[in-house]
């Protein structure tokens, strides 16, 4: 099947599927159920790495205990899971496992940062971490912190929790999903060079030490060898 | 670095190295701590090495790495050794071209150079021959952009972050792992054999990870399997790889401490104090008393929590959920000890060079004392679950079994080789805070399998609340931090109030501390083994090199030798039984 064929096919889909709740008031109650089952029950994929994963099982042990809000059931396959915590540093050889870990996962999903690293990269502006795992996936909750507390993420959670209140079974497009996409960064370079250029403290350091140039380098040439 | 004559060339080991070696000896210095470094010439590099061991004693290989000064100075590859018998340590360098990266590989003389080795070549581009397994091992396969560490290397790589994002994202993930694979497919080849009872049978390939529950982090194991027996594992690593090394080389001496806690997350005040301890070394400062003591409490503190979370964990591995609880409670009481003194829980970065970022708050100690006394408590419970529990004892006894001799050979450390019956501890071989007025035990095992491991940790965690006792019952008063205006901050009401506080306030902040030139190689007991700290210091504000030796790496690189044999169930077990901390192996 060549490409166009595949979008009309999908196109003709998404027809029949909007015209289902055709009443106002079945989809109102869709809503409610469905997302009242799917926030009570969230079941969180933990990705640990490093330092954030530790605090992660705090969060789920004796003390924090975050079954108290429906996420009885750490799964450990993306298979069985809604929610991707990704806690800690991920480097550039862990990128494509991450995203393989993120396709693998069935809709509905939701996908939490939690801390520094996974978030922007931290104080880790080196050669080989990853500026922030949304240049690779979509992520609906930033945890800040490093590492954040417990409570932190369970904040999260909870605001995960405040997010799906909003969605509507009607609104398919936070739910749609491109096969092209897959394996392939959340991003296009441009947005992953603005995002990741060097900012704060690091550029400042470089700057007045005079070790490297602070501004973005498009291409790999441009770099002294 | 002090050259020349001196007390170092009056050793008989060295003089005897001298005489048998003659000009492949090139010189004998002195580092900062006084300890001896002979340069070598790189041809006859593997030679000295084993001669070294077989007849001056020098059997324990700590540390393998590469030094690059930068410019067109030589690189150098530093190989530090211990003797057992006589308590001496001894580095090694080979100084090598820019031009000719070459050295024959020390293999058959330690099988712990093996990733120590693959390190020095991912890092730096030293190629190793005889080397039985020549990879990459940090950074993937496939890059292209260079050796990190050296100098010419720019902190963020060579390409641009969308040109590093686009050539991980294209990884076609099976190539990358077949590559991996051939190490471990080379060795079954043929699709098939027949055993002489006329099935074909092959070995099986089992990826477990880098994203698995019960390894503890982002390890990657690759076994191949007979049946349920493992014919071959290979850890692969570097899924964590953080470029911490590089990264320290831009920060100054200070900034490096909050980088370290982020290593071992699991006992993060043993790294803090021993990059302190390392640094005090190099600039010759002894700290107070009271500091002294300040960190015997943290370090003690620190290697229960980071015991108590191997039990939990190794308990749930094995298929016990209820210790994990149990010691997770403790940690939490811990937790909130580091949150009362530092206000982190886990990313403490609690000491500076000369001092602590703080004294104590008050009613800290009575908080440890309060914990020291009723903390056995838990660890008797906690043992009452395991140690007699016949599911745990046929899990754990008679499995993942090594001998001392073996276990030094392929580098293992701490309570991995204590249980293996070698009662090496730095607190006790090379003491450093005081250690050697402290009445404690070094646990050893006899067996040498995962139930040894589990027992000399448990007793670890006894003997630690010992020497807690005793610290507690002798905290002198007095300042926490030296009197040295080259190295902590004066007060702030001498900032205000004095033109020399001002002074060195400033001169502190804006500068940074200056730390001479020289190099050291300095190293503690923490809870996972002997952390070796190699700095070096070119007489400026920031680290040329700062190496950190983690004991993790060294013992998960010896996991292939502790599993081989074992069936594919023990190898949780195993794996789970060595204690590996990643942040720490990738760095
Ligand atoms: S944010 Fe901080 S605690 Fe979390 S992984 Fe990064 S360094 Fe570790």
């Amino acid at each position: 099947m060549s490409k166009g064929d595949r979008s009309t096919v999908i196109s003709e889909r998404r027809q029949v599927e909007t015209e289902i709740p055709r009443n106002w008031f079945i989809a109102k109650l869709d809503d409610l159920v469905v997302n009242w089952a799917r926030r009570n029950s969230l079941w969180p994929m933990p990705f640990g790495t490093a330092c954030c994963a530790i605090e992660m099982m705090a969060a789920a042990a004796s003390k924090y205990d975050q079954a108290r809000f429906g996420m009885e059931r750490m799964g450990y396959t993306p298979r069985q899971a809604d929610v991707l915590i990704v806690a800690g540093r991920v480097s550039y050889k862990m990128a494509p496992v991450m995203r393989r870990i993120w396709d693998q996962m069935p809709q509905p999903k939701w996908c939490i940062s939690m801390g520094a690293c996974a978030s922007t990269g931290g104080v880790f502006d080196t050669y080989t971490l990853m500026q922030g795992i949304d240049t690779v996936v979509p992520v609906d909750v930033y945890v800040p912190g490093c590492p954040p507390r417990p409570e932190g993420l369970l904040y999260g959670l909870l605001m995960i929790q405040e997010k799906i209140k909003g969605e509507s079974v009607k609104d398919r497009r936070p739910r749609e999903e491109d096969p092209e996409r897959v394996g392939k960064p959340h991003l296009s370079p441009e947005e992953i060079e603005l995002i990741a250029q060097p900012f704060g403290n690091s550029t400042f350091q470089n700057r007045v030490s005079g070790l490297e140039s602070s501004s973005p380098i498009l291409r790999p040439g441009d770099r002294k060898e | 670095m002090k050259p020349g004559p001196n007390g170092a060339a009056e050793r008989p080991d060295l003089r005897q190295l001298h005489a048998k070696f003659g000009d492949a000896v090139r010189s004998l210095e002195q580092d900062a701590a006084g300890e001896p470094v002979v340069f070598v010439a790189p041809e006859r590099n593997v030679e000295i090495l084993a001669y070294l061991r077989d007849s001056q004693g020098y059997d324990l290989l700590k540390d393998v790495t590469g030094l690059d000064l930068g410019g067109d100075r030589p690189l150098q590859v530093v190989y530090q050794l211990w003797s057992t018998r006589d308590s001496n340590s001894l580095r090694v360098k080979a100084e090598l071209p820019p031009d000719h990266l070459k050295l024959g590989s020390a293999f058959d003389i330690w099988r712990a150079s093996n990733w120590l080795e693959r390190e020095v070549y991912d890092m730096f581009g030293v190629v190793f021959e005889g080397h039985p397994d020549h990879r990459r091992i940090l950074m993937p396969e496939n890059y292209e952009e260079g050796y990190p560490l050296r100098k010419d290397f720019p902190l963020r790589g060579r390409f641009s972050r969308a040109e590093q994002t686009r050539l991980a994202m294209s990884q076609e993930m099976e190539d990358i792992y077949s590559l991996d694979e051939l190490v471990v497919r080379g060795r079954s080849g043929a699709p098939g054999e027949d055993r002489g009872d006329g099935i074909e049978t092959q070995n099986m390939i089992l990826n477990i990870g880098p994203q698995h529950p019960a390894t503890h982090g982002v390890l990657r194991l690759v076994c191949e399997l007979d049946g349920e027996t493992i014919v071959k594992c290979t850890p692969h690593i570097g899924y964590l790889h953080t470029g911490f090394e590089k990264l320290c080389e831009y920060r100054t001496w200070n900034q490096v401490i909050p980088l370290t806690d982020r290593m071992d997350y699991l006992a993060p005040i043993l790294y803090n104090i021993g990059y302190a301890l390392g640094v005090e070394e190099l600039l010759g400062i002894e700290v107070t008393p009271r500091c002294k003591v300040i960190r015997v409490i943290c370090s003690e503190l620190n290697r229960i929590l980071s015991h108590l979370i191997w039990v939990g964990t190794t308990a749930i591995d094995i298929g016990a959920f209820t210790p994990f609880l149990y010691t997770f409670q403790e940690r939490e009481r811990i937790y909130n000890l580091h949150e009362a003194y530092v206000g982190a829980r886990m990313t403490t970065s609690a000491s500076r060079v000369g001092g602590m970022m703080a004294d104590v708050p008050p009613g800290w100690l009575d908080g440890v004392r309060d914990f020291v006394e009723t903390f056995p408590n838990t660890l008797d419970e906690t043992e009452r679950l395991l140690t007699q529990n016949s599911i745990w004892i046929g899990r754990t006894q008679g499995v993942g079994t090594i001998d001392g001799k073996g276990a030094i050979d392929v580098g293992l450390c701490g309570p991995n080789l204590r249980a293996s019956g070698v009662a090496y501890d730095v607190r006790k071989d090379k003491p450093y805070l005081d250690y050697e007025t402290y009445d404690f035990d070094v646990p050893i095992g006899e067996y040498g399998d995962v139930y040894d491991r589990y027992l000399v940790r448990m007793e670890e965690m006894r003997q630690s609340v010992r020497i807690l006792e005793q610290a507690l019952a002798r905290v002198p008063d007095g300042p926490i931090n030296v009197d040295d205006p080259r190295v902590i901050l004066p007060p702030k009401s001498e900032v205000m109030n004095s033109i020399d506080g001002m002074i060195s306030h400033f001169k502190l902040v804006m500068e940074g501390l200056k730390v001479p030139a020289g190099e050291v190689w300095s190293s503690i007991e923490s809870s996972k083994g002997e952390l070796g700290f190699y700095l070096v210091a070119d007489g400026g504000p920031k680290p040329v090199r700062c190496r950190f030796r983690g004991p993790s790496f060294m013992n998960i690189s010896a996991l292939p030798y502790l599993v081989e044999g074992e069936l594919i169930a023990d190898l949780i077990a195993v794996n789970a039984s060595v204690d590996i901390v990643l942040g720490e192996i990738d760095r």
